[in-house]
């Protein structure tokens, strides 16, 4: 099974970059068992999302209410495909309109292989469960069958166990390696980054207040308002200003032309001539220096 | 239009290349700039991400704070994007770059380069990393004119002091670490950054009382909101030049605009050196060809010198793409001040016992303020970040997996690894009292590490960099001493709990792939290509010690600049 994806994904990337012209017609032709390519997209980047932001009723007793929902209440996982897919660019026009390379899909399928290869080390702590990704598609919006069907076992693990699968693609980087094109050689480290990192980055950004971040910049609109981002008021980031009164001053001492002028704090009282935060700025001391007596901590 | 030649071609608008361009203007040469990304704040440009606008700019009257406040929301996610390397039209991706593992590389695009987004902080190399290492060809000394020419143009202070960088002080005294009072810095200890960055209005102190608006020219000078990361065009209502930073578009594009020598045609991708062998010994450089990144079009620009400065990733690349003579450390020996991130978070009660309020506040104040320096080590300093930053910076990435996959019960660390789901929302809970600290490594240059092109991986721009980067012994030792002081200066400054990234290498500070000594002689001149200069980090020897790289790299431009004149003109 696990050599079977590899295969396909193989393949998939080598025709990519070959000139397909529809990555994701190609895509469902060679996932077998796979009938709707675009939700088996949508359920992986829900369960990256739920177990990257998840929903945590357990914060609520401890630190309020204002703390439990997570990037599923907000469609974070809908601009995460969208930013996967426009990110980066190798400017071949065969890659997308805009020489954009859509890698939503690779990564999904990525993913995928992840959760075997951990369920085949033996590192999993739960069984695979259909019902997972079920629960993360809202009632109606499509059939648990065609769920299920469509669901692959990254979005089948539990949130822990999908943490641990997207940790090992470091260990896959090297076994990819060994194809021909060698392009998705590094992808496994760009996946964890991007699944985890871009979307951490996104979700406690000013992303949420925009009405449509994909707008020309300069017809994007942002209420800059802390109410208007969820994230902002989990974190309790004011938004952004232009301004803050909250200069202390300057440190300085009595041995040198740091800073100067009435005391506004003490620092540090042991010393001979206590470092204080003092009222005026001053300037660094162009001083006479010495290295011959430089020693190596750690000699190479 | 861009003319048929030049006397001078520099490729990159970014911290060093204008610093090139403007001390050749200055000395009356013909300069052209060629830079991979847009121009903010330029009338010629008024929609840089979105249309193409016009060809050049040569007149200092084409600069508009204006427009740069409007181009420079301050909106982390937006400006991160903005600004990172890629084409200035928004709807395309980023130039997509090879990093192994789940590291990353921090290029920006744009001119003014990186120093779009770094945050200000210009100290010097430790005097050791260039006298003692024996990397360098040239001694500190030689330098020093440089520093003192650099300092004056980016205004460089002792940075302010808010509440986060009064936390870090206390912690780091209350270690027993001095506090130091000099640019050229032979021992450990803690001081203000010396930043680029103009001092804040005294009117902002917390004394004061002041209540009005934050733009100019109300306000002059820093405004203390953090936003350096994302391009930081504060005081808003400033004319361009007033602005508070200094990254190398304020500091030294007008001053390179004012000679009435130098045209800057930003959109203008460098993907051939031209040369000629007419004695058909070492080749000599004749020109460039660039490909408008909105058109698609190539230009050829012929010009007596060609000084590459864009960049240790892009400038070997160029080298390695174009057909030049293979030295075997051209793309190689790179550093990258292998990095950390340690955190510190504290209960109310006691930050209201060390600052008389029970929050850090780092969004207050410039991002990186106060730093500690430990030559042969390497550095530390706060950093401020917007949430959204922090979270990926100090939480998104770590080589150690994550947090519930370690161990931490003999570290100096309470928790270690990468954050996600309901751990990652418990601490990021506690933003508003949070301070992270950037641990920055003396890492040294090894032929191993470094940038390579292979045929099949290319972009529109031919083979794109592939780059190589693992840590020595050495650099391993060296994070690891700095990462625990770093949690010890967090516990002594009072933190309940101490959480260290492990972060993979992250090239935020990237050097030393084009080095001098090594393919660069000691005017920084090309061993192998005559007339071919290289004026941006990539030059460095080394990585200057751990000190961030923003001065030396200006500082030793200024002096090939002075070498060019001298040889050639």
């Amino acid at each position: 099974m696990y050599d079977e994806q590899l295969r396909r994904l193989n393949r998939w990337i080598g025709t990519v970059l070959r000139g397909a012209a529809s990555a994701l017609e190609l895509l469902a032709d060679l996932v077998s068992g796979t009938e709707d390519v675009e939700l088996h997209t949508v359920v992986t980047f829900r369960a990256i999302v739920d177990a990257v932001v998840p929903e945590t009723p357990e914060l609520d007793p401890e630190l309020g209410p204002a703390h439990v929902p997570g990037g599923l209440a907000i469609g974070l996982e809908d601009f995460v495909v969208t930013y996967v897919d426009d990110g980066f660019q190798f400017g071949l026009p065969y890659l997308g309109p805009r020489g954009n390379i859509p890698l939503a899909d690779p990564i999904a399928q990525i993913l995928d292989i992840a959760a075997l290869t951990l369920l085949d080390q033996g590192d999993a702590t739960g069984e695979l469960d259909d019902d997972r990704p079920v629960s993360l598609l809202a009632p109606g919006e499509a059939s648990p069958r065609a769920v299920r069907t469509a669901a692959g076992p990254f979005s089948k693990l539990s949130r822990r166990d999908r943490l641990r699968a997207i940790g090992l693609l470091d260990e896959l980087e090297l076994e990819l390696s060994q194809f021909e094109g060698e392009l998705f050689e590094f992808d496994g480290g760009l996946v964890g980054q991007l699944v985890v990192g871009f979307t951490e980055m996104i979700y406690y950004s000013e992303w949420q207040g925009y009405d449509e971040f994909t707008q020309p910049p300069s017809e994007r609109v942002h209420p800059n308002d802390p109410a208007a981002v969820q994230s902002w008021r989990q974190t309790g980031y004011p938004g952004f200003s232009d301004g803050y009164a909250a200069l202390r001053g300057y440190l300085g001492d009595d041995d040198g032309p740091l800073g100067a002028g009435d005391v506004w704090t003490t620092i540090d009282d042991d010393q001979e001539s206590p470092v204080r935060i003092v009222r005026e700025p001053g300037s660094f001391r162009e001083n006479d220096y010495e290295t011959s007596d430089y020693e190596e901590p750690f000699p190479e | 239009m861009v003319a048929d030649d030049y006397d001078v071609i520099v490729v990159g608008a970014g911290g060093d290349g204008p610093v090139a361009a403007w001390k050749l203007a200055d000395a009356g040469l013909s300069v052209l700039v060629l830079e991979a990304g847009p121009f903010y704040g330029n009338e010629k440009w008024p929609k840089p991400s979105e249309e193409p606008g016009g060809a050049v700019s040569s007149s200092v009257a084409d600069l508009s704070g204006e427009l740069l406040d409007e181009q420079f929301t301050t909106r982390e996610f937006e400006m991160v994007n903005k600004l990172l390397f890629g084409p200035a039209d928004h709807e395309r991706g980023f130039w997509f770059r090879k990093f192994p593992g789940d590291g990353a590389i921090l290029q920006c695009a744009g001119v003014g380069g990186t120093t779009l987004h770094y945050t200000g902080c210009h100290p010097r190399a430790y005097p050791a990393s260039i006298d003692e290492q024996g990397h360098w060809p040239i001694d500190y000394a030689d330098l020093l004119p440089y520093y003192w020419e650099i300092e004056t143009m980016c205004e460089v202070t002792p940075a302010p002091v808010t509440a986060k960088e009064e936390l870090f002080f206390r912690g780091a005294a209350a270690a027993g670490w001095p506090l130091l009072h000099d640019h050229n810095v032979t021992e450990p200890g803690y001081r203000p950054q010396p930043n680029a960055i103009r001092q804040p209005d005294p009117k902002l102190h917390v004394d004061a009382g002041y209540d009005g608006d934050f733009t100019y020219p109300e306000v002059q000078g820093d405004t203390l909101a953090l936003g350096n990361i994302a391009g930081n065009p504060h005081p808003r209502g400033a004319p361009y030049e007033e602005k508070a930073k200094r990254s190398s578009n304020v500091s030294f594009v007008p001053a390179a605009l004012a000679t009435g020598n130098v045209s800057i045609r930003p959109n203008a991708f460098v993907t051939d050196i031209r040369t000629e062998t007419p004695l058909g010994d070492t080749p000599s450089v004749t020109g460039v060809r660039f490909r408008d990144t909105w058109s698609g079009r190539t230009e050829r620009v012929d010009a007596e010198v060609v000084i590459l400065a864009a960049g240790a990733i892009e400038t070997p690349r160029l080298w390695l793409n174009a057909d030049l003579p293979r030295n075997e450390w051209v793309g190689r020996g790179l550093t990258i001040h292998f990095g950390d991130n340690v955190m510190g978070l504290w209960k109310a009660d006691d930050l209201e016992e060390r600052l008389g309020k029970g929050t850090v506040d780092q969004h207050e104040g410039q991002d990186i303020a106060a730093r500690f320096d430990y030559p042969g080590l390497g550095m530390l300093q706060t950093v401020g970040t917007t949430p959204g930053v922090g979270a990926i910076l100090g939480f998104g990435a770590s080589a150690s997996g994550f947090t519930f996959q370690n161990d931490p019960t003999d570290a100096p660390w309470d928790t270690m690894g990468r954050l996600a789901g309901p751990e990652l929302k418990r601490l990021l809970a506690g933003y508003p009292r949070m301070l992270q600290i950037l641990v920055v490594s003396d890492d040294r240059p090894h032929r191993r590490n470094g940038v390579t092109v292979t045929p099949g991986l290319a972009d529109e721009h031919g083979p794109i960099p592939v780059v190589n980067y693992e840590p020595s012994e050495g650099d391993q030792k060296r994070r690891d001493e700095l990462a625990t002081i770093a949690a010890d200066i967090l516990r002594e400054a009072g933190a309940s709990h101490v959480h260290r990234s492990d972060s993979p290498p992250t090239a935020l500070h990237v050097h030393s792939t084009m080095r001098m000594g090594e393919v660069l002689d000691e005017a920084c001149e090309a061993h192998d290509v005559d007339r071919l200069f290289v004026a941006d980090h990539s030059a460095l020897s080394n990585g200057v010690g751990g000190a961030n790289p923003t001065n030396t790299g200006q500082a030793l431009a200024a002096r090939t600049a002075d070498k060019i004149l001298e040889r050639y003109f």
